[in-house]
């Protein structure tokens, strides 16, 4: 274990004053993760510090930030992966929310558009375990789970973590601040899969097709490239295009 | 008398469930958290919806709150749950010694328990080690914690509670012998304001110490961190679950697309200043593979530690302290109007927000039954939606 000396630079909003940036420097295992040295900023320098945080293993989606410019959730950012470690790391909030103080954001509209669907956060799980993931492909190979007897399905939290990372670096949002956002439409698009029921499809379908949604998207792709969970909001909202595009084939059929 | 007002410090799981019950029957109630919701020892847990298995044997106490607490969490918050059960394994011999004991403690205890074949078992969980003895089926589930702090808020606020974020408690204010309100600093605009309340519990985990430090009493709480390591990939459905007595690295709590090794053990001052001790992190990787071997493979994806907030009785082992609650009313103390609930689980504090409301209740002469095993909770989701941030 080597300790490595972390400089920060963060960024300060206090209510009634103009936004600046503090330096910190903070010492840390070369092991740990941005969390720690914000973390330790927090408990060593200025308790004023102010920022989220909870389960600090990116299952929450609280802590979400940017660092030198790019969405990360800093409880699984290794130092390596942000810098060489000899100039300072930039901490600011996410994009396009209200900021609150310092690091925090109102994640109220953020809340407002995941509960458009009322997507509820669990889903059957995949029939195989390990779930494929890009760095375990060729160490291990999927395998058929069976569940135990008084199971009908084995059950799981749904990939995204409503962190807003999506939302920070959507460019779409950044113009129409209305935009439903990527995280919102792909939980509708999660809701849709999760319902037989064809007028709650419909409901969903056309909750997504107004002005600000589905259509109002750039196609950037900016969120699936930032998202820390693999939700790829983009490939759910060109989905979403295409069952609304079937959808007014098959009115026009019946009509 | 208009209705009495209650001062909860901490939104930790205690605090949150606490405000909830408190809301529920009627008072009027403000939460002080000084930071975002379940920053502190809640966020960081190991997300086990206990069963009681693991302390059926060595704690049966413990281990029928647990039991009872995970059914009524079940129908509060059906939704925010992962629902795969657990298997308590044994790898060793020594293991398989304890498998008669443990099936006669689930059944004292009223944990229904199943033995599975090992053959079954491996087609269940396909990367449990092939050496593997015996598996029994217990009800564990897994929670998130986070949003399990924020569904009990937003029910709270849905009652008039009112939840005030990164605002810090400087001082509590007293007249006479009777605690009369707080101080507090709000961290996003530097102001302090006083706070009137009938009363204020204490519910700020391992920090509980500092916070009825204030009021000039002791709480014999020894903030006490355990490390738990996640890796990249979810290798089983099930809480997987060491067979033997509780000891480190002996669970795997898997969620969503990962899974979390824990955990350890050991006492520290300030629960602020925790430094992971790297022998740690290692010792979870060699537990974990002898439940999966695969583990050692994976690559890690976080690593975290925080105090817990155990109750001292025996400072011989930390691990021998009763992991149940309990709760102090400092009139015993001489200082009226101030109570502090600690120790327990996330597991059971929708038990430990009863029992505190029941002594809160009555120590202000109100009359109401708790309703908390009943009412389902509010969406999390409505937390953050028409409060103050």
């Amino acid at each position: 274990m080597k300790l490595l000396d972390i400089t920060l630079q963060i960024y300060r909003y206090k209510q009634g004053e103009q936004p600046h940036y503090d330096t910190f420097t903070v010492q840390v295992e070369d092991t740990a993760h941005v969390i720690d040295a914000i973390d330790k900023v927090w408990a060593e320098h200025d308790h004023t510090l102010t920022f989220r945080r909870a389960c600090h293993h990116s299952s929450c989606g609280s802590c979400a930030l940017r660092i030198n410019g790019v969405e990360k959730l800093p409880c699984i950012t290794r130092f390596s992966e942000v810098g060489d470690g000899n100039i300072p790391l930039r901490i600011e909030p996410l994009r396009n929310f209200p900021i609150v103080s310092d690091l925090v954001v109102d994640v109220s509209g953020f809340f407002q558009r995941m509960s458009a669907s009322d997507m509820s956060i669990t889903r059957y799980a995949e029939s195989t375990l390990p779930l494929s993931v890009d760095n375990l492909d060729e160490i291990v190979q999927p395998r058929a789970v069976v569940l135990p007897d008084n199971l009908t399905h084995f059950n799981r939290f749904e990939n995204c973590i409503e962190c807003g990372i999506c939302m920070s670096a959507c460019p779409t949002m950044a113009v129409d601040n209305k935009f439903m956002g990527p995280a919102g439409l792909a939980a509708i698009y999660c809701a849709l899969q999760k319902t037989d029921d064809a007028d709650e499809k419909a409901h969903l379908l056309a909750l997504v097709d107004g002005e600000h949604g589905i259509w109002r998207c750039h196609s950037a792709f900016e969120c699936t490239e930032a998202c820390p969970q693999a939700v790829d909001p983009a490939g759910k909202i060109m989905a979403l295009r295409r069952e609304v595009t079937a959808n007014r084939f098959k009115k026009v059929g019946r009509s | 008398m208009s209705t009495p007002h209650v001062i909860v410090i901490g939104a930790g799981s205690t605090g949150s469930a606490t405000a909830h019950d408190l809301a529920l029957r009627g008072l009027r109630v403000t939460v002080i958290e000084r930071g975002e919701v379940a920053s502190g020892t809640t966020g960081r847990n190991h997300c086990l919806l206990h069963s009681g298995g693991r302390y059926c044997i060595t704690d049966q106490e413990s281990a029928i709150e647990c039991i009872e607490e995970n059914m009524t969490i079940r129908k509060i918050m059906p939704d925010l749950l992962e629902l795969n059960d657990g298997l308590f394994v044994a790898i060793t011999e020594e293991d398989l010694t304890f498998k008669e004991r443990f099936l006669e403690a689930c059944a004292a205890c009223h944990i229904p328990a199943r033995d599975v074949p090992v053959k079954h078992a491996l087609e269940m969980e396909p990367f449990l080690n092939p050496k593997t003895l015996a598996a029994i089926q217990i009800p564990d589930g897994v929670f998130e914690p986070f949003r399990f702090c924020l569904a009990f808020l937003a029910t709270a606020r849905l009652h008039g509670a009112v939840v005030r974020r990164y605002e810090l408690v400087t001082e509590i204010i007293s007249s006479g012998k009777s605690v009369t309100g707080v101080k507090v600093r709000d961290y996003r605009t530097g102001k302090i304001e006083t706070l009137g309340a009938d009363l204020v519990i204490n519910a700020a985990g391992p920090w509980a110490e500092d916070v009825a430090a204030m009021a000039g009493v002791r709480v014999p709480v020894q903030p006490t961190p355990g490390v738990m390591v996640t890796l990249d990939c979810r290798l089983n459905n099930m809480v997987l679950n060491r067979l033997n007595k509780p000891s480190d690295g002996d669970i795997v709590v898997p969620q969503r697309a990962t899974c979390t090794i824990g955990t350890t053990s050991w006492k520290v001052k300030d629960p602020d200043l925790i430094t992971i001790p790297p022998e740690h992190i290692e010792k979870m990787i060699v537990q974990g593979e002898q439940l999966m071997p695969i583990v050692r493979k994976i690559p890690m994806r976080a690593r975290m530690a925080v105090a817990r907030p155990l109750i001292v009785k025996d400072a011989s082992d930390e691990r021998n302290v009763s992991r149940t609650f309990e709760c102090f009313d400092h009139a015993y103390d001489g200082v009226d109007g101030f109570v502090t609930i600690s120790g327990g689980k996330t597991t059971t504090s929708r038990a430990m927000a009863e029992r505190v409301t029941d002594i809160v209740c009555d120590k202000l002469g109100i009359e109401a039954e708790c309703r908390t095993r009943e009412v389902p909770l509010a969406s999390y989701r409505l937390f953050y939606q028409g409060g103050q941030q």
